[in-house]
């Protein structure tokens, strides 16, 4: 059964056509939102909220783009939504951090992963995203441009940008 | 850091940075079944089995709606009774007049209905409101439900088509605010709110408002 033939039973109803459908795409789903979040809890709920409006929105799903285009642009708004959310806390949080580090003792080198991954934290959204899905998550240009809805140029601009940014951010590491 | 290096950093991100656990595939699987293909509204199934779960809830509301229809069938008979001229067209008058304020008794309770209807989706949280909010609006979900049973089977809904699929749309949305109480789950107010922006609810709600108002 192809995927267009499982998408028509789900909206029948069928609970087996909506498990294969989810047994097909849920690992990829749930691998992003962990990518971008960092916290399986996070990324459990969001997965479960991505499938959850696909699944009620599945009517209205054209076919222009691949299910799997439609299902990470789910994945995308739903960990956006929660993010913007998370702001004022995660700044609340940065700023104690800042202090900490100033009244704590200086370290002789801080540690490479954990600068790594403070500086795609501090990338802007669409850089860290962009940087994530193609740098890590494996995505091509096309599919992520697809994804977002942007040109593909304007995503290689974008991932090249954030690897600016993130290199002049380990500047600092010798070797 | 050299070129060489950060190729390096960057060739091993998907080694190092946030590597995902192994996702709890079952787990994640249980809500979304649960909250998709048990939930009635979005299985698109009827829920006219409702009102029958409860049967002195129903009957408890069929007699508040006789009520307030009786009180107010009298005020509008007595003003449409016409002058005595004849007997035989006075009563053909009368039996006419019988049948358009009875239409008119239930076209108030229905815009009553309506309204109060209109101010629960109105009031409805965007999302993530504390149990006990969510309580207080299953209980009025409640109520309104038996009410739109009993008004899809009247006689006003029987002659227009488009108030009664607009009752149809909402007791959807009324059973799954009810639901509210009981089952609350990350997602189901998201799925309210898309049920009501999917249907146009509360633009039809409005609209039925205005048409019931103007008629009376």
């Amino acid at each position: 059964m192809n995927e267009r033939q499982l998408i028509a039973r789900v909206i029948a109803g069928d609970r087996l056509a909506g498990r294969a459908l989810y047994d097909t795409h849920a690992p990829r789903v749930y691998s992003l939102a962990y990518r971008l979040t960092g916290d399986a809890e996070k990324a459990r709920e969001f997965t479960q909220d991505t499938f959850i409006r696909a699944f009620s929105r599945l009517a209205q799903f054209r076919g222009d783009a691949a299910f799997s285009t439609w299902l990470h642009r789910i994945t995308l708004t739903v960990v956006s939504n929660a993010r913007r959310g998370e702001v004022r806390f995660a700044r609340e949080v940065a700023l104690d951090e800042a202090h900490s580090i100033e009244s704590g003792a200086p370290e002789a080198e801080p540690d490479l992963k954990e600068s790594i991954v403070r500086a795609i934290e501090d990338l802007s959204e669409v850089y860290r995203t962009t940087l994530v899905m193609h740098d890590i998550e494996g995505y091509t240009h096309a599919e992520i441009a697809e994804i977002l809805d942007v040109p593909e140029g304007t995503c290689k601009s974008r991932l090249s940008a954030a690897r600016a940014q993130l290199r002049h951010a380990l500047a600092a590491f010798k070797e | 850091m050299d070129e060489n290096r950060f190729d390096d950093v960057i060739r091993n991100l998907p080694r190092e940075f946030k590597v995902p656990p192994e996702p709890p595939i079952d787990d994640m699987w249980r809500v979304i079944e649960h909250a998709h293909f048990d939930a009635p509204a979005s299985r698109g199934t009827s829920t006219r089995g409702f009102s029958h779960a409860i049967p002195w809830l129903a009957a408890a509301a069929t007699l508040l709606i006789g009520i307030a229809i009786g009180r107010y069938l009298p005020r509008n008979s007595s003003d449409v009774t016409p002058p005595p001229s004849s007997a035989i067209a006075s009563s053909q008058t009368a039996a006419t007049a019988d049948t358009s304020a009875v239409a008119d008794a239930y076209r108030y309770q229905t815009n009553r209905y309506l309204g109060q209807a209109a101010a629960l989706l109105i009031s409805l949280p965007a999302r993530e409101a504390n149990v006990r909010a969510d309580a207080t609006f299953a209980n009025k979900a409640t109520d309104l439900l038996v009410t739109t049973r009993l008004l899809i089977d009247s006689p006003a809904a029987n002659q227009d088509p488009k108030l009664r699929s607009l009752l149809e749309d909402l007791e959807l949305v009324l059973v799954q605010i009810a639901r509210l109480r009981t089952e609350r789950n990350r997602g189901d107010l998201d799925l309210i709110h898309q049920a009501v922006e999917q249907g146009d609810v509360l633009s039809r709600l409005n609209s039925a408002v205005a048409t019931t108002l103007s008629s009376e």
